[in-house]
């Protein structure tokens, strides 16, 4: 009896060079695992630190920007000051108008527009176009979205 | 054999294990020690910086969107030690370009305490310096010239005054320290700086974070029209030299609604430079005479003393009085300017000539309860409300005050005893040119923040007249100057108007020489678009407002209806009709 059983046994033991092979095929799994687990955390950091360093460099160009805007929009109003425009216009030949020189138009319907720095700010109040829900909803939400609608669109 | 084998092995991978163990536990004490905690803190320090973000600071534009205040991008100049290499070069160079003195320079690059890294040469260096110094800095680069090692420059935001001194007197100033002072820069000093956000810009690429949105300041737009107020500017300077006057003030604003078109004060101010505020002003209230001064107004003030006559039914416009040139109120006897008597004039007259003998016997009259009733609703000893900074209140000696005496009642009436400002006066009379409704006067038209506009909306004050009262004062005061041949009309409108001359009083009583001139006038009387307050300090050709404010009237009247486009009468009739 106990002669069979080793039989048995033995008819099912792997052979060494097999399970030393698999041991080596594990530690090389986990190797390549771990290889491709860090080598998609370094892609991920180096490209983090990229966006990071993109962030930093456009927050210093906004910065740029904005003071350029800034001292343009002086510069502008420099050069189109109350004393510089009048002496441009006297340069160019003109006069202050008289009283008696101005002809009125009545104009129907004419309404004298609004300065810019108004209307910019106006525009602003206008509706912005939505984003399509499909960068806002989620998947579950789709779904349930397209049951209710009964998959029309 | 093999055994041998395995015992040596064991004895290496035990050896290993040893070493790899001693790493790991120094790798823990190292990381443990005390001088591990010193060097974290130092990587600490330099792992980035707190940074504050100051918001850009709002604007400010008249009603027509010309830029009265922005900013400009000005530099602080510094050198960081470590990086200098010569500090005798350094010192020369900047020295040259900056205006400062080579030993100033040298000082401060070598005797700064040994903890500093870094200088501060100069701040608020303009561009064109700074950028000369970066093309010298370029040039010694590309030579491998290491003399400008270490200049530094941090730009900043620095308030700018595009129109100069145009209306400086409104905006107020900014100084270095960002804080507004005087008129609108403080008065909405909060709103114009935003709030500065104080974040941590790590030097590490990959913890940068998206920093806060600091949104900037509010830009303000304001009532005031700038071609008119640079006219009025120029006016009231020709009225000081022509007239011989200390100082003026001239506010025209639109009575519907209480909107400031352009309010001129003296002396004004080249907000740019700052610094002369303490040459130009004594004090405060001197920056903006317009609200800051209150003054005896004399007869421009029998306006409210008709108008709440009419309004109580103490008199109508035909009511007669006999003037004999004097009159007695609390045992004090009072004159005319003149002190001659005229005899009978009905109500219109007694405008006309500016009779103060009728002007105290209305206010008699009506009694001191009605007469300072209607003061006090006209405004009189109390801040108008105008959203600028440093409004005086003037004062109302009302019965009960301890230094109020029966006289007054009748001084009050023809504007002796009584201070106020020349806003007060318009605000009290736009009463009179606005159907009854007394206007909060305002200089700022709409706000503008985050691409959101906010207007704001008209105030009214009350309605201290009538409408029928103010409709019959209107033609009374528009046919007084007519028949008076004024030298304030102005052809083709038909105005309304009164003018003021009133002594200055002293600690010895009133000065005999002089005078406070003023005028407050409207138009077109139909409908009235505009009312101008003039009042002039004590001009030296004249002493009489017919003579000096009256004119400088007009001169602003004729400047308003062209740059407002107001036709005259007769054309805006006929396009009304059309």
């Amino acid at each position: 009896m106990q002669g069979q059983a080793t039989q048995i046994i033995h008819a099912y033991k792997q052979a060494p060079w097999r399970v030393q092979r698999q041991w080596i095929g594990a530690f090389l799994l986990f190797l390549i695992g771990a290889a491709m687990i860090a080598a998609l955390y370094l892609d991920v950091t180096a490209r983090a630190a990229v966006a990071g360093r993109d962030i930093q460099e456009l927050r210093y160009e906004i910065t740029t920007i904005q003071r350029e805007n800034a001292d343009l929009e002086t510069r502008l109003a420099d050069l189109t000051s109350t004393a510089v425009m009048q002496r441009r216009a006297v340069e160019l030949g003109y006069r202050p108008v008289q009283p008696g020189e101005l002809d009125y138009v009545a104009v129907p319907g004419f309404v004298a527009p609004e300065p810019a720095i108004l209307l910019s700010a106006k525009d602003a109040l206008f509706p912005v176009q939505p984003q399509p829900t499909e960068y806002t909803q989620s998947l579950l939400e789709w779904f349930d979205e397209r049951i209710k609608s009964g998959g029309a669109r | 054999m093999r055994q041998q084998y395995a015992v040596r092995s064991l004895i290496i991978v035990a050896g290993l294990a040893l070493v790899g163990l001693a790493v790991i536990v120094q790798i823990i004490h190292i990381q443990n020690s005390e001088q591990a905690m010193v060097f974290l803190s130092q990587g600490d320090r330099y792992a980035g910086e707190f940074s504050m973000v100051y918001p850009e600071r709002g604007e400010i534009y008249d009603r027509n969107g010309h830029l009265l205040a922005g900013n400009r991008t000005v530099y602080e100049v510094g050198v960081s030690l470590s990086e200098m290499v010569n500090p005798d070069s350094m010192a020369y160079i900047l020295g040259t370009y900056l205006g400062l003195t080579y030993e100033e320079v040298y000082n401060k690059l070598t005797q700064s305490p040994e903890s500093w890294e870094y200088v501060v040469i100069q701040d608020y260096v303009g561009a064109v310096t700074v950028e000369s110094l970066r093309e010298l800095m370029q040039q010694l680069n590309d030579a491998d010239d290491p003399r400008l090692n270490g200049l530094a420059f941090k730009p900043h935001f620095q308030r700018s005054y595009p129109e100069n001194d145009l209306a400086s007197n409104v905006l107020g100033f900014v100084t270095r320290d960002g804080r507004g002072y005087f008129g609108i820069e403080e008065k909405y000093n909060d709103l114009l700086a935003g709030n500065p956000v104080q974040i941590w810009v790590p030097r590490d690429p990959y913890k940068a974070t998206e920093i806060p949105r600091v949104p900037g300041g509010t830009t303000l737009v304001l009532t005031l029209n700038r071609d008119l107020q640079a006219k009025v500017e120029s006016i009231l300077e020709q009225a000081l030299i022509q007239y011989g006057a200390q100082n003026g003030t001239i506010i025209v604003m639109d009575p519907r609604n209480g909107e400031i078109l352009s309010m001129a004060a003296t002396p004004r101010m080249d907000l740019n430079n700052y610094d002369n505020y303490f040459s130009l002003y004594d004090n405060g209230s001197q920056y903006n005479r317009s609200i800051g001064m209150a003054y005896e107004p004399g007869s421009v003030i029998k306006v409210l003393t008709m108008a709440a006559a009419l309004d109580t039914g103490t008199v109508v416009p035909e009511t007669t009085f006999i003037d004999t040139g004097s009159i007695e109120v609390g045992g004090i006897t009072i004159q005319n300017w003149n002190r001659d008597s005229w005899g009978q004039q009905n109500m219109i007259g007694c405008l006309q000539h500016s009779l103060n003998v009728c002007m105290a016997w209305i206010s008699s009259q009506m009694g001191t309860q009605a007469f300072y009733g209607y003061m006090e609703r006209f405004g009189l000893g109390h801040a108008t409300g105008i959203d600028l900074s440093g409004e005086a209140i003037g004062r109302l000696k009302v019965p009960g005050d301890g230094d109020w005496y029966p006289v007054d009642l009748g001084t009050n009436a023809f504007g002796q005893g009584v201070s106020v400002t020349s806003l007060q006066m318009l605000m009290a009379v736009s009463s009179i040119a606005n159907e009854g409704k007394m206007v909060t006067p305002h200089v700022l038209y709409a706000m503008l923040r985050d691409g959101h506009q906010y207007n704001v909306p008209s105030q009214y004050a009350g309605s201290p007249i009538s409408a029928q009262t103010a409709h019959t004062l209107n033609e009374m005061l528009a046919i007084s100057l007519e028949q008076e041949s004024s030298q304030a009309l102005l052809p083709g409108y038909r105005l309304a108007g009164k003018t003021g001359t009133a002594q200055i009083p002293t600690d010895y009583g009133y000065d005999p020489f002089h005078t406070n001139v003023s005028f407050i006038g409207w138009g077109p009387v139909d409908d009235p678009q505009f009312m101008v307050y003039i009042w002039l300090q004590t001009p030296t050709t004249s002493i009489w407002s017919s003579e000096t404010a009256a004119p400088v009237f007009s001169e602003v009247a004729e400047q308003t209806v062209i740059l407002l486009n107001i036709p005259p009468d007769a054309v805006r009739s006929q396009l009304v009709n059309k």
